[in-house]
């Protein structure tokens, strides 16, 4: 009994007097390795903006910042140190960036990201450099690096909000709106009694010096848009926008075309050696085509056990002239894989066709990613040319 | 046992009884801490202050603390030493505890520390421990840095980071992984034995002699042991 009491209190008087010397110990070095840290840290921002001096925490509350930013350092040279978190191939791509005090990027790095590292990771690291000097102005005219397209494209879209957020810090008030919200804003302006509601028009006319015609869908109007102008008419064409005459000639011509078109279904039994992909085609009275056809993309050739494909044609509306220009795209519907080839359904992809022909539709920008996709766009495209010079006549 | 002089006690450590090389302690950080010197030297200097801490403490309690709790009771302490080394090298030299990372807590377990503790330390006067525990320091210290210099002079052309041009193009850089760390290891292990050939303690000396189960144990080699102890 005794013999193990004061085994206790050895063991317990050892622990006390070692846990006292940890704690002396502690107590001299916690706050140096605090000062470490901290300095580390610095260093850090340091990499990004080099004569950044010391930084303190921005309160970010204070501020309307785009939503990428996740942390704002302000340097003591006037500058500032943005975090940011975005996505580029993959989600959580933390990225740090420095903005000099007069706003140009001082330089930009990748704290972590899950993007390929030889492929994204490597492009990133190359696209950095290109970027520092850069303002929030003249950003957008860095190439992005093709092969890793959306990792660059994310990467400089951060920096920009970087910028961005350093000139709000510095008082501006800066638009940090996406382009559709710029767009809906744009239209909600030009007709306010659309209340919001617009469907872009399907052009089946060439119409010179307007880009695009929004219609509203409670039958309020339309707007059209004139390069960076947006002007609402009424249904007979007349611009309730102010506008110059010209403008306003061009708008009233584009509505009243666009409300004279007249469109007949073509009897397609009447041809042969139309291609089986063909739905449907109308002819208007000018003698243009509007084509409805299927693409075969990445649901109907591509998926593997793993990657079911979901079995479903992209359907393509195309008009085009007899003869053999394009006038308008759009993807009716599709449901290719989420993410990646269902950006056939972009503007920024079906656009890109608009006034090609026969000869050089191909040299679109592929979808990243996305090569089966492309190339069944492509294809059916290629075919809807086919029906137009079949239903011309013309042996091909 | 016969005792040995203050000098070869000291000496002991360094070849005869080098901790990693003859009596195959320590081997984990062993092979982890030596892909550079500058590591391996920080790791070799820890360990050795801890060692020399550990036994000159442990001597000193040896008649106070009873045998049933002297496990735990070494522990603590080696256990204490660490964590202090540790916030040491943290606050003073952080570029060293970044590089040696976990197997800076590690030397806790390492079965260096708690052997000399158990074979050494708790059985011999306070000076002959702090002279064992610098031996066996220095032997672990010298056997990790000429381990790390094979390893980092031709497996990464550089020398405690500073790289040696001339071998620039002839890395092997096998040598810096897990396996080519074994190899190194096996054909050091292959000289100390060519080096101390017949003058190597034999195995019972220090395994049965002082294993503290030896009066349990039932293997026949560790009765043996316990008759000439």
């Amino acid at each position: 009994m005794k013999k193990s009491i004061r085994s206790i209190i050895v063991l317990v008087s050892i622990c006390a007097v070692v846990s006292i010397l940890m704690a002396l110990t502690n107590s001299v070095t916690a706050p140096i390795i605090a000062e470490n840290d901290a300095k580390n840290a610095n260093a850090a921002l340091l990499q990004v903006l080099p004569d950044g001096g010391s930084f303190e925490t921005v309160d970010m509350s204070a501020y309307t910042l785009p939503s990428t930013v996740t942390a704002v350092y302000r340097a003591s040279n006037g500058g500032c140190v943005v975090q940011l978190t975005t996505s580029g191939y993959s989600s959580g791509m933390v990225i740090m960036c420095g903005i000099n005090p007069d706003g140009t990027v001082s330089g930009s790095k990748i704290l972590s990201s899950s993007e390929t590292p030889s492929i994204g990771g490597e492009a990133a690291e190359r696209f950095a450099p290109t970027l520092n000097g850069k303002t929030a102005g003249d950003i957008e005219t860095v190439e992005i690096i093709s092969g890793a397209t959306k990792t660059t494209a994310a990467y400089r879209s951060a920096v920009k909000d970087a910028l961005n957020t350093a000139l709000i810090l510095g008082g501006a008030s800066i638009d940090t709106r996406t382009e559709e919200e710029i767009l809906q804003d744009n239209l909600d302006s030009a007709l306010p009694t659309a209340q919001g509601k617009f469907t872009k028009h399907f052009f089946v006319e060439v119409i010179e010096g307007i880009d695009a015609i929004y219609t509203a869908d409670n039958n309020a109007g339309h707007v059209c848009v004139l390069g960076e102008k947006f002007v609402g008419v009424d249904n007979e064409g007349n611009a309730l926008t102010e506008c110059t005459e010209d403008e306003a000639q061009t708008v009233k011509t584009a509505i009243e075309t666009i409300n004279a078109t007249a469109t007949e279904l073509v009897d397609l039994s009447a041809y042969e050696g139309l291609p089986s992909q063909l739905i449907q085609a109308q002819k208007s009275a000018t003698g243009n085509y509007i084509i409805e056809i299927k693409a075969a993309g990445y649901g109907i050739v591509g998926g593997d056990e793993y990657h079911p494909a979901s079995g479903e044609y992209i359907m393509v509306r195309v008009s085009i002239t007899a003869d053999g220009r394009i006038i308008d795209c759009l993807t009716v519907s599709q449901a290719e894989t989420e993410g990646i080839g269902d950006a056939c359904a972009k503007e920024s992809f079906y656009g890109q066709f608009d006034g090609k022909t026969e000869a050089d539709y191909t040299e679109i920008d592929a979808i990243s990613g996305a090569t089966l996709t492309t190339n069944g766009y492509k294809q059916a495209i290629g075919r809807a040319f086919d029906c137009v010079k079949i239903f011309e006549g013309v042996n091909s | 046992m016969k005792k040995d002089g203050n000098l070869s006690v000291l000496l002991n450590g360094i070849i005869k009884e080098n901790p990693t090389l003859v009596l195959i302690l320590g081997t984990c950080p062993t092979l982890a801490t030596t892909t550079n010197v500058f590591g391996a030297f920080g790791m070799g200097v820890a360990t050795l202050a801890v060692l020399i801490c550990s036994n000159i403490l442990i001597s000193l309690l040896r008649r106070v603390i009873p045998d049933n709790v002297r496990i735990p009771c070494y522990i603590v302490i080696i256990a204490g030493f660490v964590t202090i080394v540790q916030m040491l090298v943290h606050a003073f030299i952080p570029d060293l505890y970044d590089m040696l990372g976990v197997y800076l807590a590690l030397i806790v377990v390492n079965c260096i520390i708690l052997g000399r503790a158990e074979m050494f330390a708790g059985k011999n006067s306070v000076g002959r421990s702090a002279l064992d525990g610098l031996g066996m320091g220095i032997g672990f210290t010298l056997a990790l840095c000429s381990m790390a210099a094979i390893r980092e002079v031709f497996g990464a052309a550089s020398f405690a980071g500073i790289a040696i041009p001339a071998l620039e193009n002839y890395k092997i850089e096998f040598l810096v992984k897990a396996p080519g760390g074994m190899l190194v290891y096996g054909l050091l292990i292959a000289l100390v034995g060519i080096i101390t050939a017949g003058k190597a303690p034999k195995k019972k000396s220090f395994s049965c002699a002082g294993c503290p189960g030896a009066h349990i144990c039932g293997s026949s080699d560790c009765a043996k042991g316990k008759e000439e102890a």
